[in-house]
């Protein structure tokens, strides 16, 4: 339970930390969302009182304290640009279909890893292995705009199979065949990328547990092979592959910022690239907000799962 | 099972070690006590074997003499200047004439440098160089450790056996001219063949160079072949200390008299071990109170749970830290 | 910003860091040596050249008789609007007819200029911090690790942002801002190593010898941090290209043409014209694929690790005519494992036999083959490629030529097996009771309360106190001599006939070394199993077993009752090796004899006896001909010129045995 708080301590400092920079770095940046919101021909007098009534003739710290029990409540100020809505009510927009983007390429890309991982590390060196390692290593080096690029070019262009641009995206409820094809080419771009990393992790970790005595012993019981590799192996070698997905879980709202634009989703991504070049500073700040707590929360996941995975972290043994 | 005795010190000693303390905070509450008051010397150009299971604290009095692990209390004296106290730059300078060899020869060799450099090294850390040696000093302590042969400096550690790195540790060890040298389980990841030419080497060292030796060891028959005087240790505490002959001929404690009926196939006059000793080694957070091994021991009163025995002499040079010592 | 492949990289180049170059083929123990630095493959060079052409077209860019790359096509009518590659221009023209070729030559500084000097920067800084905190820790390492938290959870895109607007978008200001941003990355990977490093012995070696701090960095750990970063930077190298190209896609990257740019710029052509995204796109592919193959492979070439060899189990010729009746028949064993560097003779031709009851110890040194002859009679190999010929039958059942099923039918009813190191034998994410009670129901037809009843028995027997408790235990919670005591029971779950023991004590203390074996053989004789007993200790062998075979090179060279082998060795290395042992009847500083040299090589071994090399009596008889098989009474040796009297060597005839008979008496009522 100490290890527990202690944790919850620390990921709060990273929180706040990371918060206040974002914060700090948005003032400190040339544009100011006084002098646009008051139009192009507005006085130093009307910009003054603009930037009154936005707060931001208040000192920096007083007005990130401010900003920070609004957070607390999901109230982010409204947007400074988009009038009338606030800033929780673009991202309440956008969210959903950054987070089922990111929830099918995680969902698609273990799916694909964990068998192909297990069928390397039956026979490493065997054909399988040798396909999926050297695949594996190639997509290591596409970046995903450049695999979403082959991607779009190959199913949508080439074969027509799958849309290039997401356009009038159905919700999952009403049309989820529809909403799933139009998913599939951007879901599955950033899921090939965390296959080949997850690929050759697991593949690796699963070989050195099949090496281990107790997986030779179980062999020598007579187990049969595919329960040697169910029951004995698998929990074992999977500690470093849980920490690949909850930490490449802020790789991959990089990633997904991109995979949005490539191909036109009107999720978290396009709304903070707007916000930025806008200067709606709010949106911004809430974006980065939200962002930080989803990769703050996930290594917390991470570790609660580590003590599932493994006794020996759940009694302190190691 | 105590160390509070000081009964067993001489006065010509040249490694003195008393009421040593070695502790590890572990969290908050709990401490582990890896060494509790150890008090032993060694006399100049002799050997002192140290035996125990694992959890004894052997290799943590060596790491302490030797400072990698600095001594809660307790001081360790080198030739009566005592370590515990230097500063760092007259530490630095008093390692020049304490050496310790460990156990596993390959990993204590950077594997990315080359023998003649890992050899030298040994001068050069004290800002000295091959020239302020007599010549061919380097050659001729390679020759000493079995390793001659012009080739074999520009080689790199990989490239040799278990048993020529340890050798290669050894003269390592022996560059700087060392006074004492503790070795710490030197020849037990070593096959019996090569273990026995390891220990052949350092009686001919000892010889040569006049070395008093601490020789750590759990193999009972190795520290019986290379020791003078033998001291046991249990749970972090002294149980006997003796003249290697009498300590294996007349064991007095009941732990040692335990452990050597423990050895597969012994000729010594004991009962089998299982009437010696019982249970297991009890958590060194939380040892027991009194006599540490008065937990497994088949004659424990009340009294060794109250009262913690100290050292004392049951025969010229032989002292046990027991209450009901075996005659 | 970082890129989704970072962290795993980073992750793995961390771990082989740890891996030394001197780490050995533990499993096997056939080869002392090293694999031999990989070769570096054709892709390597291609890789390279890839890399070299990309340098040389950096540099002279200029140079180049290429066009003008902002030259517009529709303004010239050199390029035309949307070109296909061909002749006039190889990668085709853009929207506005631009040169692509031109285009992409032209990104190729901006590429190098960012990749060479964050590299630089970056990983000589993250270095510095990954090895300071890494090797003085404390607080320094607090803090450190704290910052690359924070590092790793800010979103990199906000900086580049701010950045970007505060200072402009030059290339100076995107070299100091991935500089920034790619130290956590580095300082991470080399903090891992150092700590890995900093815990092996020869850093306290180097402090033990008085060595300052600074010497030790310097001296000890950076020239072995060295490699995997060098190896790092260029995995780096190819993620600042990568971020860059990101950055240019959401519009936020240089003001010059970059290649990001172009592919940015194209892909809203895919569907008409796809080869202006499609070849920068390629362009940049193949240089990130070189750079990261440059990277694995330095650093598979300087820290090769033994590959993990396919999992293949064979068998040769024919099996030799069954005489039924012993509990073990092996007759003229033969495995070779098939490794890169070479055939390994693990076990060469060996034969003996064992009824029920009997124990035979088999003693050797290290890479005598011993180990593998055991694991030749189950098939536990592990992941490796492995041929075996010969006989090994168990009750009357060939294990080398029945089917899989049947085999491990066989080894789960008749065989169990008793580990060297319990805590590596035991799954340490299993219960205790699930470790039981699996080989029971996978080889018997019982309830699972059945099974755990039987469990519970079966520990009161192997002497584990309060049972009940312990079946809900993990390993990690039990000592070593309970984890030993736990393997023993599962071992015995289905009532073998033949049980194998693997250094069973060696891990464990003297103490619990003499409650296991005689355990061990008390459960032998009540159970009346047939047990062979793999041990390096000849006093564990001269104490507790009946016969002993010597094993040598991957041979038995002597095998007999233990009076007779202790008393009387016939084979010189039998009688050398038992002269070695220190023992305590000797006078103490007693010399011990000696075997000069080192233990033959497994992989083509000579000729003759294997023995010769090292042997004193060897004559040029023993270098060419292997030794015939000589029975002599209850005894057998193979060798030439067998050890005739006491007088040749000295202390073995001193030493007298202790019959196992002896020990035999004592066990009983022990357990």
């Amino acid at each position: 339970m100490l290890l527990v708080a202690r944790r919850l301590v620390r990921l709060t400092i990273v929180l706040l930390a990371v918060t206040f920079f974002t914060f700090f770095l948005l003032d400190r940046s040339p544009g100011d969302p006084a002098a646009a919101l008051a139009g192009e021909n507005a006085t130093e007098e009307v910009i003054e009182q603009k930037r009154a009534e936005l707060g931001l003739d208040r000192p920096l710290v007083e007005r990130y304290v401010d900003w920070l029990g609004g957070a607390v409540q999901l109230d982010f100020g409204d947007s400074i640009v988009t009038a009338g809505l606030s800033s929780w009510d673009l991202i309440r927009e956008s969210l959903p279909k950054t987070l089922e983007l990111m929830i099918l390429a995680e969902l698609m890309a273990i799916a694909i890893s964990v068998p192909l991982a297990m069928a390397s590390a039956t026979r490493p060196g065997g054909l399988v292995d040798r396909m999926a390692s050297s695949t594996a290593f190639g997509l290591l080096a596409l970046p995903s705009f450049v695999l979403g690029i082959y991607l779009a070019f190959v199913f949508g262009v080439h074969l027509g199979w799958f849309p290039t641009i997401v356009n009038r995206l159905p919700g999952l409820n009403d049309d989820p065949l529809e909403n799933l094809r139009q998913m599939f080419l951007p879901s599955l771009t950033l899921a090939l990328n965390l296959v080949a990393v997850y690929h050759r992790l697991l593949r690796s970790d699963l070989i050195e547990t099949l090496q281990e005595d107790f997986v030779v012993l179980a062999q020598v019981r007579g187990l049969s092979d595919r329960r040697i590799m169910w029951r004995h192996v698998l929990r074992p070698s999977s500690l470093n592959f849980t920490t690949a997905v909850g930490l490449n879980v802020a790789g991959l709202i990089g990633g997904a910022l991109i995979i949005e634009v490539l191909f036109s989703i009107n999720g978290m991504g396009r709304l903070v690239i707007e916000s930025v070049v806008l200067e709606d500073f709010n949106v911004v700040a809430a974006v980065v907000a939200l962002l930080t707590v989803g990769y703050v929360t996930m290594n917390f996941v991470v570790d609660l799962l580590y003590s599932v995975l493994d006794p020996r972290i759940r009694h302190g043994a190691r | 099972m105590a160390g509070t005795g000081r009964a067993a010190l001489h006065d010509d000693a040249v490694l003195r070690v008393v009421d040593l303390v070695v502790e590890y905070p572990l969290d908050r509450k709990n401490v582990v006590h890896a060494v509790s008051g150890v008090t032993f010397d060694i006399q100049k150009g002799t050997t002192l074997g140290i035996v125990g299971e694992s959890g004894c604290g052997k290799t943590t009095v060596g790491r302490a003499i030797m400072q990698l692990e600095r001594p809660t209390s307790g001081s360790v004296e080198l030739d009566g200047a005592d370590v515990t106290q230097m500063t760092r730059r007259e530490l630095r300078a008093a390692r020049r004439s304490m050496q310790m060899i460990f156990q596993d020869p390959v990993s204590s060799l950077n594997p990315s440098r080359r023998v003649k450099d890992l050899v030298r090294e040994g001068l050069e850390v004290w800002g000295l160089s091959e020239a302020d040696m007599p010549p061919g000093r380097i050659d001729d302590l390679m020759a000493s450790v079995g390793l001659g042969g012009p080739a074999v400096g520009e080689r790199r550690p990989h490239e040799f056996s278990g048993g020529q790195c340890q050798r290669i540790r050894i003269a390592r060890a022996l560059v700087t001219d060392p006074e004492v040298l503790i070795l710490d389980e030197p020849a037990s990841a070593l096959d019996v063949s090569v273990q026995a030419q390891i220990l052949n080497l350092l009686e001919d060292l000892k010889e040569e160079f006049g070395l008093t030796m601490l020789f750590i060891s759990h193999d009972l028959a190795v520290v019986r072949n290379v020791s003078d005087r033998v001291m046991v240790m249990y749970l972090g505490k002294v149980c006997e200390i003796a003249p290697n002959s009498s300590l294996f001929d007349q064991p007095t404690h009941p732990y040692t008299r335990a452990l050597l009926a423990s050895i597969p196939g012994h000729q010594l006059d004991l009962p089998p071990a299982a009437e010696l000793i019982s249970g297991e080694i009890p958590s060194p957070i939380d040892p027991p109170s009194g006599c540490r091994f008065r937990t497994r021991c088949p004659h424990a009163t009340e009294r060794c749970a109250a009262e913690e025995p100290t050292l004392v002499e049951t025969s010229p040079g032989h002292f046990t830290a027991c209450h009901y010592p075996h005659h | 910003m970082a890129p989704v492949d970072a962290t795993a990289v980073l992750n793995d180049v961390g771990e082989r860091a740890a891996v030394s170059p001197s780490a050995d083929i533990a499993s096997t123990g056939a080869s002392q040596s090293t694999p031999p630095p990989r070769a570096l493959g054709v892709t390597f060079w291609l890789a390279a050249g890839w890399i070299a052409v990309l340098l040389f077209v950096a540099v002279f860019a200029d140079l180049l008789p290429v066009r003008d790359p902002d030259a517009l096509g529709i303004r010239t009518r050199e390029v035309e609007k949307f070109e296909r590659p061909g002749w006039n221009a190889p990668f085709g023209g853009d929207g506005v007819g631009h040169d692509q070729f031109a285009r992409v030559i032209a990104g190729t500084r901006p590429a190098l200029i960012i990749g060479i000097s964050v590299t630089l920067i970056g990983g000589l800084i993250g270095m510095a911090v990954g090895l300071a905190s890494g090797y003085l820790r404390g607080k320094l390492d607090a803090v450190s690790a704290l910052l690359i938290d924070m590092a790793l959870a800010f979103p990199g895109l906000v900086l580049v942002i701010a950045v970007r607007a505060a200072f402009g978008n030059s290339i100076y200001v995107f070299v100091a801002l991935f500089s920034v941003a790619s130290v956590p990355a580095y300082a991470r990977i080399v903090r891992g190593a150092t700590l890995s490093l900093s815990e092996r012995a020869f850093v306290d070696v180097a402090q033990a010898m008085g060595a300052s701090k600074l010497r030790i960095l310097w001296r000890e750990l950076a020239p072995n941090i060295a490699v995997p970063a060098l190896a790092f930077a260029f995995i780096g190298f190819a993620l600042v290209i990568v971020a860059e190209g990101g950055l240019a896609f959401v519009g936020l990257s240089l003001d010059q043409i970059t290649w990001g740019q172009l592919i940015a710029d194209g892909t809203g052509e895919i569907n008409e014209h796809p080869h202006v995204s499609l070849i920068p796109a390629t362009v940049m592919f193949l240089t990130i694929l070189s750079f990261n193959l440059v990277g694995d492979g330095i650093r598979s070439h300087f820290a090769p690790r033994e590959v993990a060899t396919r999992r293949r189990f064979r068998t040769e010729g024919p099996p030799s005519p069954s005489s039924g009746g012993s509990t073990l028949r092996v007759d003229q064993l033969r495995t070779t494992l098939h490794t890169q560097s070479g055939d390994v003779r693990v076990v060469d031709d060996v034969s003996f036999e064992l009824d029920a009851g009997d124990c035979l110890a088999i003693v050797g040194e290290s890479g005598s083959g011993k180990t593998m002859m055991l694991r030749s009679i189950v098939g536990a190999f592990a992941l490796a490629d492995v041929t075996r010929s010969g006989t090994v039958e168990v009750e009357g059942t060939d294990m080398l030529r029945i089917a899989p099923d049947e085999l491990r039918s066989v080894l789960g009813s008749h065989i169990g097996m008793v580990p060297q190191n319990p805590l590596t034998a035991l799954n340490p994410v299993r219960r205790i009771e699930t470790q039981i009670i699996e080989p029971m129901r996978a080889h018997r037809s019982i309830s699972k309360s059945q099974a755990r009843a039987e469990a519970l028995e079966l520990m009161q027997h192997v002497g584990i106190p309060d049972p009940e408790r312990r079946l809900r235990d993990y390993p990690h919670q039990l000592s070593g001599g309970m984890r030993q005591r736990i393997t023993i029971a599962i071992a015995l779950a289905n009532q073998p006939k033949l049980l194998l023991a693997d250094e069973p004590t060696t891990a464990l203390d003297v103490t619990v070394q003499d409650q296991i074996l005689r355990l061990l053989l008390g459960l032998q004789r009540d159970l009346e199993m047939a047990m062979i007993l793999v041990t390096h200790d000849l006093a564990v062998v001269r104490g507790f077993a009946d016969r002993v075979a010597i094993a040598y090179g991957g041979q038995l060279v002597e095998s007999g009752t233990i009076e007779r082998i202790f008393n009387d060795p016939k084979h010189r290395y039998t009688a050398a090796l038992l002269s070695s042992v220190p023992d305590l009847e000797l006078e103490p500083h007693s010399r011990l004899v000696t075997i000069e040299g080192q233990p033959p090589p497994l992989i083509d071994p000579s000729p003759g006896c294997r023995f010769a090399p090292r042997c004193p009596a060897a004559t040029d008889l023993c270098h060419t001909t292997e030794p015939e098989r000589t029975d002599d009474e209850d005894r057998w040796f193979r060798c030439h010129f067998p050890v005739t009297g006491d007088a040749e060597i000295e202390t073995a005839g001193s030493r007298s045995t202790r019959p196992a008979d002896a020990i035999r008496a004592e066990t009983q009522g022990v357990n």
